[in-house]
């Protein structure tokens, strides 16, 4: 079972204002992880006492009431005289610009400030959140490309452009009824181009071009084994698309990441053919 | 021209405009204000079509249901009180800054306590650590009082102080300076905020539970009611709903749905409702969508006539008017490129304006990065004195009535609010409603759709999301002096050495006996007060009795 990042997201001192405090917490959620929130006017004692307790591995501190500079470091002292130093600290609210090298002087791993969106914050927590090292012992089997698909809006078209004007090595088309798309391919060196043309309004090739238009959809890795990859990727907690591996073309087992996960990037592992 | 032909009319050109967008679409699918109200492409006659009645629904300004206005002149009569919110660390120090405002042409105070003064602690109490004078004056006692006010005309001036779970204290020590200056009770101006029930659902800074904040609440209505009858005993705030991420429609409802729970109570203690009616104030959030805010003023004062004529069977024409201070969207204002504020605020401003607020505080621009200084706080109130003074907005009343979009959001707030006021009454009440969290669940929803909406980029907020710039530059900011803290400290001990304090004593019991039976606990907090006892003990004496409040 993979183990979930846990976050406290704490409100010290005396102010009121937890629409930040809330909404990050409810972010953070969102994006896979297990928040506990403290409620309001938590003396740096009862934070540090309530994140031991619930064992988590990150504190988020909101305040906006200026007090920042007194109470933050406090936190980090009684981490430490709690030798609980481990828990990443970070911070948010009304804080100056000028008070964060302070801030960070002392202990305070990040201060975001109005503006900042969940998801940067969600990233930041998950880079600097390492797994445990003995919990992962796998590593990424990414070694080559295997393919990039384009998302287009007439198949016979296309193949027209990338066969005659720019002279690629035609392959073949296909269709691959799962993802309700026709395909085609071509060769260029080592790497393969895939052209996807939607088949109905269910494939996701439809939606990407109702969106976006047409242009690059995803990049594919090959890897050895989808099966070790996707474990690889649980236990790093990063979100697959999908939870089993599906047909791709070729029959090869293909699978997403999720691009939210990969900078908005449409990750595919595909297997090697055997 | 005959009704048939203007339909007809209307029916061609809709249809060419139709055939048009399928050649140039417009920017959004559909267009939607901030409570999701769908924005049509244009508002004519057809929108009031249901028997549209001029008297029933606007009327004329100062008569019932005042969606117009309260007063049937308005601006013309005279400007709204430009009232900036403003308090800084020490007494002595706001003394001062009150006195330049009021130089500068301000013409009410307002003012900011700090935390621990807004949750009864003294500055010498350990949960007051790092916050002493940091958002806001620190008060501990009668003493720091008399400072704050030191040679401001309490007969003159209008005082609005912004203080809830501790305001009968507070309102007490206002009450003894003034007599000190010889001002008698019955000729003070201003307001408490007292609105406990908003503290639980949005702003945060409650001490005691519901029931027992409620009686305290009823027990100013009813000393006010015949010792200072020109104070407004309270000020129901939506501006903090909506801070906490709430919609228009929700500010409004929820806010309406607190007041309602106020005048229930008083009724309940044996007030006549035209007794205490006519002293209640609202305060509202004036936010980006700029006419739907509009719409929003205009609605909340329709509806509050309706609720009190129809539910509450007030009289007095006092008791139906809703009177409202305004307040710019703190929430709206970004960290990135702080002078955008400056428009943000202004274009704010205008739409309380418009909406026929009776005071205003506008927003300085950089106060999404710390408190304000003193040159944003001159551009703030600069920015009314040009809507007031230089627009030519302020001279008729009422210049949007009448506009088709304008009625026709007006109508649609409030069949949406009434509707959540149903809602609320099914659930027993705002105070039940808060208890169970529905009301902070609704608030919270709203706010992260907000959120989720700027990061998707489904929501355009100018700098922050879109036209951001690489080299920001950071306005110089305000610094709270740090030595606030020993200052308060040193005066407390010197206070509690020098005083009577077997007089303290006495009056602290007698609170105590008091606050166990029914008996309107003012005069005993007044006594106290007078005797110097400082905040936080008369504040412990009543947490001992009542409790804390603690959220599920």
């Amino acid at each position: 079972m993979e183990k979930k990042i846990r976050v406290l997201v704490a409100k010290p001192g005396l102010d009121g204002h937890d629409r930040g405090a809330l909404v990050i917490a409810q972010g953070l959620r969102d994006a896979g992880m297990e928040v506990i929130y403290t409620g309001l006017r938590q003396t740096p004692e009862q934070i540090v006492a309530t994140a031991i307790q619930e064992d988590v591995d990150c504190i988020g501190l909101s305040i906006l009431s200026g007090a920042h500079n007194e109470l933050f470091p406090e936190v980090i002292q009684l981490l430490k005289a709690q030798q609980a130093d481990d828990i990443l600290v970070i911070g948010g609210g009304v804080i100056p610009d000028e008070d964060i090298p302070f801030l960070k002087e002392q202990g305070v791993a990040e201060i975001f400030t109005p503006g900042a969106p969940i998801s940067e914050i969600a990233d930041y927590i998950k880079q600097r959140v390492a797994p445990q090292p003995n919990s992962v012992n796998k590593q990424s089997e990414v070694h080559k490309i295997d393919h990039i698909g384009i998302a287009v809006e007439n198949l016979e078209q296309s193949i027209s452009f990338f066969k005659n004007i720019l002279g690629l090595t035609f392959i073949g088309t296909e269709e691959v009824m799962g993802e309700g798309v026709r395909v085609a391919f071509f060769k260029i060196g080592d790497v393969k181009i895939e052209l996807l043309e939607a088949l109905n309004q269910e494939s996701p090739i439809y939606k990407h071009i109702e969106k976006k238009g047409e242009g690059i959809h995803h990049i594919a890795f090959e890897v050895n084994n989808i099966l070790y990859q996707f474990e690889y990727m649980n236990e790093l907690q990063i979100p697959l698309l999908q939870e089993q591996p599906k047909d791709g073309a070729h029959g090869k087992k293909i699978g997403f990441i999720h691009p939210k996960a990969s900078h908005k990037v449409l990750i595919e592992f595909c297997e090697k053919s055997k | 021209m005959g009704d048939e032909v203007l339909f007809e009319q209307l029916k061609r050109w809709q249809e060419k405009t139709e055939a048009q967008t399928r050649r140039f679409p417009e920017r959004e699918n559909e267009f939607k204000t901030s409570s999701k109200i769908p924005v049509e492409r244009l508002y004519t006659f057809v929108n009031n079509k249901e028997g549209f009645n001029y008297l029933e629904k606007l009327n004329f300004p100062g008569e019932y249901p005042y969606t117009r206005g309260i007063q049937s002149t308005m601006y013309r009569g005279k400007f709204w009180t430009m009232r900036q919110y403003a308090g800084f660390s020490s007494a002595e120090e706001s003394n001062q800054r009150y006195k330049y405002l009021l130089e500068q042409g301000q013409t009410g105070l307002s003012v900011a306590f700090d935390l621990p003064t807004q949750l009864g602690y003294d500055s010498d109490d350990s949960h007051a650590k790092g916050e002493v004078g940091k958002v806001g004056v620190a008060i501990d006692s009668l003493k720091d009082m008399e400072i704050l006010l030191k040679d401001i005309p309490l007969d003159k001036v209008s005082t609005s102080m912004t203080i809830n779970a501790p305001a009968a204290i507070l309102l007490s020590m206002y009450i003894a300076v003034a007599e000190k200056q010889g001002v008698t009770p019955e000729k003070l101006t201003g307001t408490i905020q007292n609105d406990i029930l908003k503290e639980y659902v949005a702003r945060g800074t409650y001490i005691f539970p519901p029931k027992q904040s409620m009686r305290l609440i009823t027990n100013i209505f009813q000393y006010c009611s015949t010792s200072l009858p020109k104070w407004n005993t309270i000020s129901i705030s939506g501006y903090h709903i909506r801070e906490a991420g709430s919609t228009a429609v929700q500010e409004v409802a929820f806010t309406l749905a607190n007041a309602i729970a106020y005048v229930e109570s008083s009724i309940a203690a044996g007030l006549d409702v035209d007794e205490f009616a006519p002293r209640l104030a609202f305060f509202f959030n004036s936010h980006n969508n700029f006419f739907e805010e509009i719409a929003k003023f205009r609605a909340a004062r329709r509806i509050w006539a309706k609720l009190m004529k129809n539910r509450f069977k007030a009289k007095n024409s006092k008791s139906l008017q809703l009177r409202f201070h305004t307040q710019t969207a703190g929430s709206t204002l970004t960290a990135q490129q702080p002078d955008n504020n400056i428009v943000r605020v202004a274009l704010q401003a205008l739409a309380a304006v418009l909406g026929g607020t009776q005071s205003l505080h506008t927003n300085s621009r950089d106060e999404a990065l710390a408190l304000p200084t003193e040159h944003s706080a001159r551009i703030a109130l600069r920015t009314q004195q040009i809507i007031a003074y230089e627009s030519g907005v302020a001279d008729t009343v009422d210049p949007l009535g009448g506009s088709y979009y304008v009625e026709a959001l007006t109508d649609e707030i409030e069949s949406q609010v009434e509707a959540y006021i149903q809602k609320i009454d099914e659930l027993g009440g705002a105070v039940a409603a808060i208890e169970q969290g529905y009301i902070q669940g609704e608030i919270h929803k709203a706010a992260y759709d907000y959120q989720l909406e700027i990061e998707k980029n489904e929501r355009t907020i100018v700098g922050l999301n879109a036209f951001q710039i690489d080299n920001d530059l950071k306005p110089e900011l305000l610094r709270v002096d740090s030595t606030v803290s020993k200052l308060q400290v040193d005066k407390l001990k010197e206070l509690r050495e020098t005083r009577d304090n077997q007089q303290i004593e006495q009056a602290l019991t007698n609170l105590k006996e008091a606050a166990y039976t029914d008996a309107n606990l003012m005069p005993y907090i007044l006594t106290a007060v007078k005797s110097y006892a400082t905040l936080g003990e008369i504040s412990n004496v009543l947490r001992e009795v009542f409790g804390e409040y603690q959220p599920s």
